[in-house]
């Protein structure tokens, strides 16, 4: 298993459109997959997209991916990789 | 004679930018009852047949929906409806609901209320306000299921020609379902502006208000109605008057959807070689990308009251600096001017009891700020840190002379050297006034002389100059923006910061309308602030000018004794001078009062 911190950057937080692209994401990958918030631990799947929404995560929540499986290395460089993207939300485009 | 409908005005959030006139189509959605009924055993694994089966059909309408929303909208909007495509997949959902119909042997409408209640619960309770408006994603796809369960299809809704759809709320599947060819513009009574319908309005480019609390209830389908998003407001039963006045402003503006192509940019020449700034007026995000897109030399005036609007005077200084970093950035080096908050007790009533006589002449602006020191110094502090790297200016609103600017600028100086005790990083900011009270402008020499620049409000200087409410139709015959005596102040506080060599600003409605941005150049103005939208059309006018016919026109209208004549001179002048320019309809209308000029 492994495990990575990463940081919500999208102005908007981790909303139901960037939550949908995580939990996509998530979901082409064969390894188990979650996401906790470091500050109280909650914890989600994160290929149900209910547990992410629940996550509530705003701008600038911490939150620990962990993979688990047979393709965990690049299951988590990808999660990171779109973290980082900021989702690659349109809403990025005016700043933040 | 039946009595006409008043006209009423209710003030929301404008979204989505653009004035559209048309007729009221009211949408209603959602709050269907469902009812509960007990499953027998022997019937239970058809309930959960019959459940499954709805959540195939809600989710074959699902991705029907959302390849419609990506051809009209584009991908990035689409996303929305891939959210609602996962969360009918979602294990965990469909099996707390077929879970509630086999522990409960409830039937599978009332499985759905049940959990979809309970996500909503908790929805609700999350502290972001983004991620809590989100909560709509999760009723959308509640509602849908229930419709599906009574195996009927929504209906398509195709709307007619002038439709302005007003509902209580839209869900997001609504809005792209609508037939959105014909749909003119949104009123809503909830939602703030990151909610679905302001992005996908913005997205498709009608204009909307939402936020409007109560509307809906008061309206029926077919009545007249006016969505004005740049004033944050809707008009219903609008009188003719003011049906008028809007059709002739609408002929006058750039429909949002083509001004893309009005892109142009660079500095303004008159034909003379004048050079004229142009920067844009902005309060909420949705207008940010409007500075942008329309050429503008930065913000020339942020309204930051905007941020108490969602969160009151509570607001903190992390949140406060975010937001005016951001407004930096879209600014870029051009900078931002913001103006401290511009409010009064009726913005604030619940947490400022007592309703004021006469709030425009009451504790409100600068005084308010004044009075509750802690709401001015927060702000402060989260404007100079925000300065540390980017070109951030203050301007102070309704300043009454000299000693408003000095207890100011006191409180200002304070917090920076608080800033710099305390090891933060902060920028140092230049101070401005608005100068939009008689009493400023009578005491302008002596203003100029402490601030660094000048910020002429023009609306609220008609309204104070000539002592008019200008949302009192009964006096609306009074608000005359040509009045000589409004065209003297401009000109004397346009004087006095000449003469002390410091640059002054005119924002305000009267800089976003043409021929009296024109008006404003031969004052003397070289540096103007309007609403994003307007700036194409003020630029077209303003490159087709010489300013010395301006000046010659406007000392003209400083000679005039009344309004009336005022707007003649412009409307024979402008129409003689600029006949491209200036058509009829551009230029203030005749006046049955009006005398001919000499």
């Amino acid at each position: 298993m492994i495990q990575r911190t990463l940081l919500v950057r999208a102005r908007l937080g981790l909303h139901a459109r960037a939550a949908a692209k995580v939990v996509r994401l998530a979901q082409s990958f064969d390894s188990a997959m979650e996401l906790t918030r470091v500050d109280n631990g909650t914890t989600a799947d994160a290929k149900s997209i209910l547990s992410v929404l629940m996550l509530a995560a705003g701008r600038g929540t911490e939150l620990r991916a962990s993979a688990d499986g047979i393709d965990e290395d690049a299951a988590v460089n990808a999660l990171d990789q779109l973290f980082a993207q900021g989702f690659g939300e349109m809403e990025q485009e005016s700043g933040g | 004679m039946t009595a006409q409908p008043q006209e009423s005005r209710f003030k929301g959030l404008g979204v989505s930018e653009g004035i559209v006139i048309g007729q009221v189509l009211r949408m209603h959605i959602g709050s269907r009852h469902v009812y509960h009924w007990r499953i027998n055993v022997a019937d239970l694994e058809a309930e959960h047949q019959r459940f499954r089966a709805a959540v195939e059909l809600a989710r074959q309408q699902v991705v029907a929906i959302k390849k419609q929303a990506e051809e009209r909208l584009g991908k990035d909007h689409a996303y929305i409806f891939d959210a609602h495509l996962l969360l009918l997949e979602d294990a965990k959902l469909t099996s707390d609901i077929e879970r509630q119909i086999t522990d409960e042997h409830s039937n599978a409408e009332w499985a759905v209320e049940v959990v979809g209640d309970r996500l909503l619960s908790l929805y609700s309770e999350i502290k972001d306000d983004y991620l809590r408006e989100r909560g709509s994603d999760i009723e959308d796809v509640m509602q849908r299921l229930l419709v599906a369960l009574s195996g009927v299809r929504p209906q398509h809704r195709s709307l007619s020609e002038d439709a302005v759809i007003v509902a209580q709320d839209l869900l997001p599947s609504a809005v792209a379902e609508l037939d959105l060819e014909h749909a003119r513009a949104i009123a809503t009574d909830t939602g703030g502006w990151t909610s679905h319908t302001a992005i996908l309005a913005r997205g498709i480019g009608i204009p909307a208000v939402v936020g409007l609390r109560d509307f809906y209830r008061r309206t029926r389908t077919g009545d007249k109605i006016i969505v004005d998003s740049t004033r944050n407001e809707v008009i219903l039963h609008p009188a003719p008057a003011t049906l008028q006045r809007y059709q002739a402003e609408v002929l006058s503006h750039d429909s949002p959807r083509g001004a893309g192509n009005a892109r142009e940019r660079g500095p303004v020449q008159t034909l003379d070689g004048i050079e004229i700034t142009m920067r844009a007026n902005v309060e909420v995000p949705a207008e940010f990308e409007g500075v942008e897109k329309f050429g503008a030399h930065g913000v020339g005036l942020y309204r930051s009251e905007f941020l108490l609007a969602r969160r009151g005077v509570a607001v903190s200084e992390k949140e406060q600096q975010l937001a005016y970093e951001e407004v930096a950035r879209t600014a870029g080096s051009d900078g931002v001017i913001i103006r401290l908050f511009d409010l009064g007790g009726e913005n604030l009533r619940e947490q400022f009891q007592e309703p004021e006589k006469n709030p425009a002449l009451g504790l409100r602006a600068i005084r308010f700020g004044l009075r509750n020191e802690e709401v001015m110094r927060t702000q402060v502090r989260a404007i100079l840190v925000a300065a540390e790297n980017s070109n951030v200016k203050i301007v102070l609103p309704m300043i009454a002379d000299v000693n408003d600017v000095r207890r100011a600028k006191a409180i200002i100086q304070e917090e920076a050297d608080g800033l710099a005790k305390a090891g933060r990083a902060f920028g140092d900011v230049a101070v401005g006034a608005m100068i939009e009270v008689p009493s400023a402008v009578l005491m302008a020499d002596n203003i100029a002389k402490s601030v660094d620049f000048f910020e002429l409000g023009t609306n609220d200087l008609v309204q104070y100059t000539l002592a008019v409410d200008r949302g009192n139709d009964e006096v609306a015959h009074w608000f005359r923006t040509l009045h000589p005596a409004v065209l003297h102040s401009i000109d004397r506080s346009l004087k006095a910061a000449f003469n002390a060599g410091i640059p002054a600003i005119v924002c305000g409605e009267m800089a976003s309308t043409p021929a009296y941005a024109v008006l404003l150049i031969g004052l003397g103005a070289t540096d103007l602030s309007m609403t994003p939208t307007a700036i194409p059309r003020v630029r077209r006018a303003l490159v087709g000018i010489d300013s010395r016919d301006a000046r010659t026109i406007a000392k003209e209208c400083l000679n005039c004794e009344t309004a009336d004549q005022v707007e003649s001179i412009v409307r024979e002048r402008f129409g003689k001078l600029w006949p491209n320019l200036f058509p009829a309809k551009s230029l203030p209308e005749r006046r049955q009062t009006a005398k001919p000029v000499a």
